[in-house]
């Protein structure tokens, strides 16, 4: 039970930044390779306010967020958007180099030591067989209201209904007075916003080191592939999936002969990936655009 | 700091191009991981080595010559240690190197030094390869069968006969790992996990060690803020089983980030490394705490001291090198205890100490001997 | 200095072998994929591990990496043509992590974290002036077979398949052939590189092989100029020397290391800004 409690902890946070990121890869087919990044630079930002210059702790989740957004939205203009109408394959290496560009960013500001923006323990509660603290309930609810309020917003609000119209078929979308190019921008700065929420996370739950930032981007590839091709709901599924996969894979003696140890444990993320590649290209919970 | 440190070695420099008896200056060369996931190892070892040489420098140099650092990164990888060898020992042809750090660094660097005949001394390679890395090859971290030797003693003497071993897999951690199995009778150790380098959430081995009867865990990891955090989830979930490790726990900084969860955990190392040194204040008031822990910046503080001592000897004798001072050293007064090299340049000498957390301070509570 | 530029010549020769393998397959046949190092890996890995843990003849060696050489490159190669290619750059990144976990955690075999030592140099030669003249010879035979290739109908082929797969299978030309091909040509220069790099360097670690590594090969390819031989020669010369040259500028210390990526980072983007034609390239309309 408490795996599964474990699992839900790790998940909402990979549940974030795939779910931003699926949005990204299903309408522009864009790969962001420096998400992990921009999840360090909300967490940071956070902890820079909350730390170094005592702003009021949802102040800076607000400011650390908002940051995100802001990086996004440069990013997009210099990176993606002069090359993802040549070919769509372009950004996956102008964002590998950002990703490198940003490491040496956060690198020079924020050094290597470890940064935590609630250190200490937390308290725990326990029952029925669980521990779990305050804080990761907090998180894990907050996760999820975030998460029911992308949908509302995309499902109920104009708004919404243009950027789903701009998923299922750009050039119509255009054709009926959409902005595309404007939507382009929004979905991409939304994602930026998730993952900047997910930094914020682990900043919470754990500690922020520069060199996270590839892990946590991987991990939403996963969840991404297996969820299916711009399908944020089986993205985000995913991501609890592969969460508690991890959490009950290892350790275990399988068919009592076969034992998967620790050091395995990110591995399962990758397994994840590659079979679903091979046997449903298309993820699990394909949404076919319809066609008429 | 460094701007200071810089101003200081302008002045010197122009003071000793004024001096009548100017000489050239001593290099001191350094391979160590400036860059990549370990810098902060990098960051603390380059740091004592400024420091020393600071006061060095301040004391007289070498028989008057002033110490220049010359450093080079290794990034704790092969390719990129032997770069940095073939760079300051072909190029800048430096007098001695105080490194590599990384066991991968010193390994891939030996070749290179060996045919420079230069003296190297590590203070933190711990991996078995490095004691027949070469006749040039000298280091003041111990091998790690002898600390594992005195930790195995220390679980038989108490009577622990389940054992759970976390390990960080890098070469630092894999290494003391196969030594400590090697000590353990085979069914003593019940729980053996490797962890990716850099893990900071060990929930999941956490939830399996509950189901587990074991008698002591001992957290094999490569931080302070690792061990911690470790140890914050161990007993987050209620286990109250006691907890023994190696010199990365011994600082000031586990407690800071483990705060009372960390009390009773104790931990094997060199006698006096630790809490509450002058060498800890002092490197703490210039650089702030360490990154990787106060452990290697004490091994590096007496390795680069000895360099030091090696090479004003040798520059007042013209027979004597470098390597002959280290081989015929009898005994060293250093930091972490009174040593000396045997013929494979592994350091010889160090006794342990069993310490304790009470009242939120390292404590040394016993003694432990080992045979040699 | 020339001991140190001679270290470099070796360095940038054998990284040349396996930027021009890759070259084939990510620069001409546009194929993007993440798996170079995977097959170095294996191909390192599998020719040491018998000869140093095993005890056996580096030609039972050699037959061994050259075996499980194979049977990764077939892999690569069938599963380029199964998946679209979003999804085969992914597989090539996360099939690489595991290949490392592998390493890193199959002690018994690959020690791990502590990698292998004092692989031995056999008839190579000891001193680094003649490792240089030989791996500079490797790479020269190694750059003339690949020209003849160049000019050879395979290649033609290969172009054909990247600017229009139906067409150009519609004319005859097999795919699962020319990608088999392409991908053997790169486990080429993974072998050339597993059989001089790790006796030069004297260990085998897993470190040597990590992510950071395969990008820097991307970097070689797309700013010489993807598919161009002499070009990705040249910028992977350029690129090494340029890497071990930066020790040379004396920056802090402390802002090494986040000047090299800025410096990386800044070269791969303004690389891909320059052939963002070229990379992937539009299909002609007519």
């Amino acid at each position: 039970m408490q795996l599964v409690i474990n699992a839900f902890i790790a998940g909402s946070l990979a549940a974030l930044i795939a779910g931003g990121l699926a949005f990204v890869y299903g309408i522009l087919g864009v790969f962001n390779l420096a998400l992990g990044q921009i999840a360090l630079i909300g967490g940071y930002t956070t902890w820079w306010l909350y730390q170094v210059h005592s702003v009021p702790l949802p102040v800076s989740i607000i400011c650390g967020m908002a940051f995100g957004a802001l990086v996004s939205w440069l990013i997009f203009e210099v990176f993606i958007n002069p090359f993802y109408k040549r070919h769509r394959f372009l950004p996956l290496v102008t964002t590998i180099a950002l990703s490198m560009i940003l490491d040496a960013v956060i690198l020079m500001v924020f050094r290597e030591r470890p940064r935590s923006i609630l250190p200490g323990v937390k308290e725990q509660i326990s029952g029925f067989g669980i521990t779990i603290s305050p804080v990761q309930i907090v998180m894990i609810c907050t996760t999820l209201v975030f998460l029911f309020l992308l949908a509302y917003f995309l499902h109920s609000t104009s708004f919404g209904r243009k950027i789903r119209a701009v998923t299922q078929n750009d050039i119509a979308a255009s054709s009926l007075g959409i902005r595309s190019g404007l939507m382009h921008r929004i979905i991409f700065i939304i994602s930026g916003v998730l993952a900047a929420a997910g930094g914020i996370y682990i900043g919470i739950d754990t500690s922020l080191t520069p060199v996270l930032a590839f892990s946590l981007t991987i991990k939403a590839y996963a969840a991404i592939i297996a969820g299916g091709k711009g399908n944020i709901w089986g993205a985000i599924l995913c991501a609890y999936l592969i969460s508690l996969l991890e959490q009950f894979a290892i350790g275990v003696h399988w068919f009592g002969t076969f034992y998967i140890s620790a050091g395995y444990q990110q591995t399962v993320a990758l397994l994840v990936i590659i079979l679903f590649l091979l046997w449903k290209p298309n993820g699990l919970f394909v949404s076919s655009s319809r066609k008429a | 700091m460094k701007k200071l440190f810089s101003i200081g070695v302008v002045c010197a420099a122009v003071m000793a191009a004024c001096s009548p008896a100017s000489q050239e200056p001593v290099k001191i060369g350094y391979i160590g991981p400036l860059t990549g996931d370990f810098s902060g190892l990098g960051s603390d070892t380059l740091n004592t080595l400024e420091m020393v040489v600071e006061e060095r420098n301040a004391a007289g140099g070498v028989n008057g010559r002033e110490i220049v650092i010359v450093p080079a990164d290794g990034r704790c990888n092969g390719s990129d240690a032997a770069s940095a060898a073939q760079k300051i020992v072909n190029v800048d042809q430096v007098d001695v190197i105080f490194g590599g750090m990384c066991s991968g660094e010193t390994l891939a660097a030996a070749p290179i030094i060996e045919v420079g005949e230069i003296v190297a001394l590590s203070p933190i390679s711990s991996s078995p390869d490095v004691t027949d890395a070469g006749e040039y090859i000298f280091r003041n971290y111990p091998n790690d069968a002898l600390k594992s030797t005195a930790m195995a003693g220390y679980f038989a003497s108490e009577e622990y006969t389940k054992v759970a071993i976390i390990t960080e897999n890098t070469d630092f951690g894999s290494a003391f790992r196969d030594a400590i199995k090697a000590e353990l009778p085979e069914d003593v150790v019940v729980f053996d996990e490797v962890v990716e380098p850099g893990t900071k959430d060990f929930r999941t081995l956490v939830t399996r060690l509950k189901d587990l009867d074991f008698d002591v865990v001992f957290p094999n990891l490569q931080t302070p803020a690792n061990i911690a955090a470790f140890m914050q989830q161990l007993r987050e979930q209620g286990l109250e089983q006691p907890a023994v490790s190696h010199d990365v726990a011994d600082t000031a900084e586990l407690i800071t980030i483990g705060l009372e969860e960390v009390d009773g955990m104790r931990a094997i190392n060199v006698p006096s490394v630790g809490v509450g040194t002058e060498l800890e204040a002092k490197f703490i008031e210039k650089f702030g705490d360490p990154v990787m822990g106060i452990p290697f910046v004490s091994h590096s503080y007496d390795a680069v001291n000895l360099l030091i001592d090696a090479l004003i000897a040798a520059d007042l004798d013209e027979e004597l090198t470098v390597r002959d001072y280290l081989n015929d050293l009898e005994v060293y007064n250093g930091v972490v205890g009174d040593f000396s090299f045997d013929e494979n340049g592994d350091v010889v000498g160090i006794s342990y100490a069993l310490k304790e957390v009470k009242d939120g301070e390292w404590v040394t509570i016993a003694d432990i001997s080992i045979d040699q | 200095m020339i001991q140190f530029l001679l270290h470099v010549l070796v360095i940038s020769s054998v990284t040349s072998c396996v930027t021009l393998g890759y070259n084939f397959v990510f620069g001409k046949g546009k194929i993007l994929h993440f798996g170079q190092l995977v097959q170095t890996m294996v191909a390192a890995y599998g020719l040491w591990v018998p000869i140093t843990q095993y005890g056996q003849p580096f030609f039972v060696g050699l037959c061994i990496s050259i075996s499980l050489l194979l049977i990764v490159t077939l892999l690569l190669s069938w599963l380029s043509m199964r998946l679209e290619p979003d999804g085969y750059g992914v597989l090539s990144i996360a099939l690489h992590l595991i290949i490392i976990a592998i390493v890193l955690n199959w002690n018994s075999v690959t020690r791990g974290a502590l990698g292998i030592p004092k692989i031995p140099r056999g008839i190579l030669p000891s001193t680094t002036f003649g490792y240089a003249i030989v791996c500079v010879a490797v790479l020269a035979a190694w750059v003339f077979f690949l020209w003849r290739v160049d000019k050879g109908s395979f290649s033609r082929n290969l172009s054909a398949l990247s600017e229009n797969e139906w067409h150009a299978q519609s004319l005859g030309v097999s795919r699962a052939r020319v990608h088999a091909i392409a991908f053997s040509i790169a486990s080429g220069g993974s072998l050339i590189s597993s059989i001089l790099f790790s006796p030069y360097q004297g260990l085998l670690t897993p470190s040597d092989f990590h992510f950071p590594q395969m990008i820097f090969y991307v970097m070689c390819v797309v700013a010489g100029g993807p598919g161009k031989l002499w070009g990705v020669l040249g910028a992977t010369t350029a690129l090494v020397f340029l890497r071990e040259g930066i020790r040379f500028v004396s920056i802090s210390p402390s802002y090494i290391g986040p000047v090299q990526l800025l410096l990386f980072g800044a070269i791969l983007f303004i690389s891909v800004w320059i052939r963002r034609d070229t990379v992937f390239p539009k299909e002609r309309k007519i």
